[in-house]
This record gives C-alpha cells, structure tokens and sequence, in this order.
C-alpha cells in the first residue's frame, strides 16, 4: 500500500505562464519515456522478478510517482492562467477543448499515453535492460527540455530530474551484476 | 521571518532529509553488505524523522502517519486543507 505525503520530492518554483513549455513537458508526463511510464512498468514487474531485485523496483517506482507528480505541478502552474487564446497559440487549442485547464496523460504531441509503451516479460535481465534504456531514454528528453526551456525555476527542477535518470540506470545496471553473479554462482559445483 | 517563508524553509529541510532517505534506500537496495552506507541509511531516517517533527509540530502531518496533535484540530487545522504541494 501507499500513504500520501504532502510535499513534493524537490521543490517546483514557477512564476510565468508559458503553456508552450508546459506542452513541451507533457512529453515526460504522458510519453513513451516518460514518468507514468516508468511508474507503472517497475511497479508491474517486480511481482515477477528475484527477491533481491524487487526492493529496488519498489522503491524506483514509489520515486518515479513523486517526479510525475513534480512533472504535475509544472504542467499545472505554467498554464493555469492561459486564456484560450494563450493556450491555442502554445498548440494546446486540442487539449483545450477536450481537457479544459486540467491535465492530461499525453506525450507533447498530443498523444495519449497506451500501456504499449511498456513491457514485462518476466525475464529479469530482458525486464532490466528495458530499464535500463528507459532511464537513458528519459535523461535523453530532460537534456532536450533543459536546451529549449529558458525559465530558470523549471530548468532547476529538470536538472534534478535529469540527475534522478542518471542514478537510476546505475542501481539497474548494478541489479544487472547482481543476478549476473548470482547466475553465475549457481554453475559452481 | 513571517510564516509562509518559515513554512517554506521547513519544508525544505524535510524534503532534503527526505531525499537523503530515497538516496540511501536506492544504494543499499542493490549494495545490502554495505555496512558502512547501510549506518548512514539508518542515519539518514532519523535525521529526516527530526526535521518532519520540526515542521509538523507548526504546521500539522505531512501523512496520516503522523498523529495530528488535539490542540492543532482545536486550531483548525484539517488534513484536507490547502495548500495542497502544486498548490503552493
């Protein structure tokens, strides 16, 4: 089970509406790479993968709900006082008219999110590299919002968020070695 | 120091010994030997429980994990009161 806690993970500071940033950022809350994603494609595979493996999908998924959360709070402060005009300009006229001011899961192109995105193939090494990849994939899309954002608030949380990517493709890879030796171990007579 | 920036700087200490937490609970997860990084895991929890008592002995549970003191109800503190954390 899980219990809400009421602070974000790292702090979102916004001060300007810029719906067109907040379409960009939709790519890391309902896209392919992006926070729900990765959410949900630990959380399902850890039913299925070793003992020693499953704290770190548990815990990687838990943090994956917090950045989406994060990712939430952008989205919502950068265009809660677009005027239709300001957001049809930004691209998001669609959305408007189907979603109003409230948020979506879909990529910036509009897109909605499909759980084709993810896999589980409960083999624990196919299952990990997707893992792996998935974090390079999303490091990939927080380095290109960084390069086209120029609001410093946002590119500070992005930053974090870049950074989080990084460490978690490491504790994959380190779980990659893990069951490699354990594999490897089990040959020994 | 008014309120909200109190409040703010607060929260802030609970989400970097928070942080802490996550950090440590990662590395250990996939280095359980590691005595050295498993004390400071241990370290890193109260730590994090001493900064959230800080900031929830003014300004109330950040989870329903924590008792609400009956002095904070009298005051009106409630769990579903704003600023909700997008909110603020």
């Amino acid at each position: 089970m899980w219990v809400y806690e009421k602070k974000l993970l790292y702090p979102v500071e916004v001060t300007t509406c810029n719906p067109m940033l907040a379409r960009y950022l939709m790519e890391q809350y309902g896209g392919a790479d992006g926070e729900l994603a990765a959410a949900l494609r630990y959380m399902n595979q850890r039913y299925t993968v070793p003992d020693k493996v499953i704290g770190l999908l548990t815990d990687i998924s838990t943090e994956e709900f917090s950045h989406l959360e994060m990712l939430a709070t952008m989205i919502y402060k950068l265009t809660k006082d677009a005027t239709p005009e300001q957001l049809e300009k930004a691209g998001l006229g669609a959305h408007f008219v189907n979603h109003g001011h409230s948020l979506f899961y879909e990529n910036a192109g509009g897109v909605p999110f499909t759980a084709t995105y993810i896999q589980s193939k409960g083999d624990p090494i196919a299952d990990l590299y997707e893992d792996i990849a998935a974090e390079e994939k999303a490091r990939a899309t927080y380095q290109w919002l960084i390069d086209i954002s120029d609001d410093p608030g946002i590119n500070d949380a992005l930053r974090f968020l870049r950074e989080r990517e990084n460490i978690h493709s490491l504790r994959f890879r380190e779980a990659v070695e893990l069951l490699k030796d354990e594999r490897d171990r089990k040959k020994v007579f | 120091m008014n309120v909200f920036d109190e409040r703010m700087r607060l929260l802030k200490t609970v989400q970097q010994m928070d942080f802490v937490v996550v950090e440590w609970t990662l590395y250990t997860d996939t280095h359980p030997n590691d005595e050295d990084a498993l004390e400071k895991w241990r370290e890193a929890i109260k730590n994090a429980a001493v900064a959230r008592k800080q900031y929830e002995n003014k300004f109330g549970p950040l989870s329903l994990k924590s008792i609400p003191s009956r002095q904070a109800l009298e005051l009106g503190w409630r769990w579903n009161q704003d600023p909700w954390p997008w909110q603020l």
